[in-house]
């Protein structure tokens, strides 16, 4: 942080708790890091290229972006990093190099720094890349690997995933998988009703231990979950945002699943699949895309996550959340224009409350 | 020459038409056909020579009867003459250039909702003397042709990867040699031939436009504001 | 009175802009008339034009927008039936058919010969994905020409569909929706055809529409 000069002071209290926006940053990649590796663990080496690739574009394109425009280059604060890191965790792991880099460039420059960098943003930046890159290379985008543990014998080694990543060669057959809600909607499409589609074989369960075909980093449900519990003891971030979000996609799917199960999946199985955790704790709780208030960030994230299932349930494409989170990104400036912060001695509508008798 | 008195210079009105108030890049009007048909360089390239034709003779025909017509309904005026315009425009192209209609015909009928049109109508046409009406709609057309066919381009080369598709088909088959792909493997971006792609590639376009001038006015001897 | 002041006058403005309407419908109904010929003229090429794309030179020496039945489609809707004849003898049919893709409509034109094959097909207009589903159009890829000599016993029915459901026709990577909506309409008009064989073929017969 740069020094406080005389002519910013202002009136007390001045109290500070030691945080920054860098320990803030470093707290939400420690809480993400378990998640991680196991993602980069589940698909080997191709998954390790991409995650760095998009990482190291994040940060190459946030210093010449602040170069350009003649600013200090700020990636100390590691949010290019976390940008970066977040994007990649929601990419096909098995994506070509390319992929890593158009994304930290839409992430970076146009999701970011055009609105004037951290702070500024009126949307979450991986999230407008990762919607940027789903619109623009929707087959890329969709191509899922099953679980390739680098541990087990036919994970590709290194040479091998350099080259999957560098050329992409086209995936064989019993490599390549569906996602759960991908499967869903293919099969709804040509009229299989979702009884069937999951009784046949091969279809795609849900996994709380992470193993199945899905994004890099959002299969590990439990090791997402508690990366999460880490950030809100630690008051990163608090509890409303993620359990609305939860709430907004685990109600209505609960009811309309009960109502007809042949048409709509389950509480768990959307829980569980896509994004849902990941972006309930790492993605909506970011504080400069979500509200201020508490009362906000409940409506925040109950949009959230309502909007993911409807779209999940009934868009153009299997997974919502990227676009559920641009949409109430959208909405925050009037979400806190309505439910403002209460001020010291006024009521939330902004009146002075009465002196208190004595 | 011009009605208000000011002194006119045809210099000044054709810079103003293509750069210092170019109708999508400074005056920022016409978006909506700007946005709609610049999926590839052809398109643009003919929505604007489209719009061109039409902007030169309603200018010259509002100019022309610009003394006959009260302030109070001009506009309808204006306007009942732009719209009859485009419609002979659209009907005489599909009656006799049929093959270029196929390709343009969507876009003619956009064109009376270009905002641009009456904008000039309104603001020069109305004011100033045939010839110079004439001229300003020469340069506001070619000013609005090279955005659109800019934005166009750069959509183009981002989302499909080729450069003046089907070029031949607007110009003739002379004009073959327009079709490019400069990069044979590249698939595209769809999202830059979305509506998002075109916002995006306006916003790059606009600050682009602004850094020149804001450079511009850095190196001109202070004192002298340069630039738009 | 000079001319400004009866500018400013009330009356005045109703009627120039009435002289202004005035012209310009006059001007407009000119234009029209001109060029109605040459229009009808033109888009009568058009239709010849994508009518000789779905159907082999020479098997037609009749004029096909002549000979028409119009039928009843499966929903009910009227369908326009253009009769093929050769020496007088009906010897196909050409119609439109239309089944809803991933973004709207998708309309395609097709030519069956009187045993029930597929002779041609296009697709006259559709709002599918620029880049993934577009790929059903003559200029993007071949793909369209796949249904050439197709019926309803070759493939057998199930086969209908495409390689994802189990059928013989490609889909597109990333595009299974639109593929699958096209087999479905030209599979569509196929079981048109065979339950209005008799009428199609006995068309046409007078030369005259019903």
């Amino acid at each position: 942080m740069s020094q406080i000069r005389a002519s910013d002071l202002i009136a007390s209290p001045h109290a500070h708790d030691g945080g920054s926006v860098g320990l803030t940053m470093r707290r939400v990649m420690y809480a993400l890091t378990p998640a991680t590796l196991f993602g980069l663990w589940l698909y080997g080496w191709p998954a390790i290229n991409l995650f760095l690739v998009t990482v190291a574009s994040c940060l190459v394109f946030e210093f010449a972006s602040q170069r350009l425009m003649g600013r200090r280059a700020s990636l100390g604060d590691g949010s290019a990093l976390l940008s970066g890191w977040l994007l990649a965790l929601t990419l096909p792991p098995w994506a070509p190099w390319w992929i890593g880099v158009v994304g930290g460039l839409i992430a970076i420059v146009v999701g970011k720094q055009v609105f004037g960098g951290l702070g500024q943003n009126l949307f979450n930046p991986a999230m407008v890349a990762r919607v940027a890159l789903l619109v623009s290379f929707p087959v890329v985008m969709t191509q899922w690997v099953a679980p390739q543990p680098l541990t087990a014998p036919a994970s590709p080694g290194f040479v091998a995933g350099m080259r999957i990543t560098l050329t992409s060669p086209p995936l064989p057959d019993a490599i390549a998988s569906a996602s759960l809600l991908g499967h869903a909607k293919t099969e709804l499409s040509r009229g299989v009703d979702l009884l069937h589609a999951f009784a046949a074989p091969g279809a795609p369960t849900p996994s709380a231990a992470g193993m199945r075909a899905g994004s890099l980093g959002e299969g590990a449900a439990l090791l997402i979950v508690a990366g999460g519990l880490y950030l809100f003891f630690a008051g990163v971030i608090g509890w409303q945002i993620p359990v609305a979000v939860l709430a907004g996609i685990a109600v209505p799917a609960a009811i309309a699943h009960g109502i007809d199960p042949a048409r709509h999946l389950g509480a768990a199985e959307h829980l569980l699949s896509g994004a849902a955790l990941l972006g309930a704790f790492f993605i909506a709780t970011d504080y400069v895309t979500s509200p201020n208030t508490a009362a906000g960030q409940l409506i925040f994230g109950l949009g959230v996550g309502l909007l993911t299932w409807i779209i999940r349930g009934w868009g153009g494409y299997p997974e919502g959340m990227a676009f559920a989170v641009l949409l109430m990104n959208a909405l925050t400036p009037v979400i806190d224009r309505y439910v403002k912060p209460r001020i010291l001695g006024r009521r939330r509508d902004g009146r002075e409350l009465a002196p208190v008798q004595s | 020459m011009s009605d208000t008195g000011t002194k006119l210079d045809y210099r000044t009105i054709v810079r103003d038409g293509l750069w210092d108030n170019n109708v999508v890049f400074a005056q920022m009007l016409a978006l909506c056909p700007a946005m709609a048909v610049t999926t590839s360089g052809t398109n643009g390239l003919g929505m604007g020579l489209a719009s061109t034709a039409v902007l030169v003779v309603a200018n010259a025909l509002v100019a022309a009867i610009r003394r006959t017509v009260s302030l109070q309904v001009r506009i309808p005026v204006f306007i009942v003459l732009i719209a009859t315009l485009v419609t002979m425009v659209d009907m005489a192209l599909n009656a006799w250039l049929h093959d270029l209609y196929k390709v343009l015909g969507l876009f003619i009928a956009l064109i009376v909702v270009n905002c641009a049109i009456l904008g000039r109508a309104e603001a020069f046409a109305s004011r100033n003397a045939v010839l110079p009406s004439v001229v300003d709609g020469l340069a506001m057309g070619a000013g609005f042709t090279l955005a659109l066919t800019a934005i166009g381009l750069i959509r183009e080369f981002l989302g499909s990867g080729t450069l003046f598709a089907q070029a031949s088909q607007l110009l003739g088959p002379a004009f073959a040699f327009l079709e490019m792909r400069p990069l044979p493997d590249y698939g595209g971006a769809l999202l830059m031939i979305l509506p998002p792609g075109g916002f995006a590639v306006l916003g790059f376009l606009l600050a682009g436009k602004r850094a020149l001038a804001a450079r511009r006015a850095r190196r001109a001897p202070a004192g002298l504001p340069q630039g738009a | 009175m000079d001319f400004d002041t009866l500018r400013d006058q009330l009356h005045y403005q109703p009627i120039s802009l009435g002289i202004v309407a005035l012209l310009a419908s006059g001007a407009l109904s000119l234009a029209y008339s001109a060029t109605k010929d040459h229009i009808a003229a033109a888009e009568l090429r058009d239709m010849q034009t994508s009518l000789a794309q779905v159907m082999p030179a020479g098997f037609a020496d009749n004029d096909l927008l002549q000979d028409t039945v119009t039928l009843a489609g499966a929903r009910g809707q009227p369908v326009k039936v253009h009769v093929a004849k050769q020496a007088g003898a009906a010897t196909g049919a050409v119609f439109q058919v239309a089944e809803r893709g991933y973004a709207g409509d998708i309309v395609v034109l097709m030519a069956v010969d009187a045993a029930g094959r597929v002779l041609g097909a296009r697709v006259l207009k559709h709002t599918e994905t620029p880049g993934l589903g577009d790929k059903i159009e003559i200029a993007k890829a071949p793909w369209i020409e796949s249904f050439a000599g197709k019926s309803l016993a070759d493939p057998a029915p199930e086969k209908w569909g495409v390689k994802k459901d189990n059928g013989v026709f490609d889909q597109f990577a990333g595009a299974t929706i639109t593929p699958r909506a096209v087999v479905k309409a030209v599979k569509g008009g196929l079981e048109f055809f065979a339950a209005h064989r008799a009428e199609i073929l006995a068309g046409g017969k007078d030369g005259g529409k019903s």
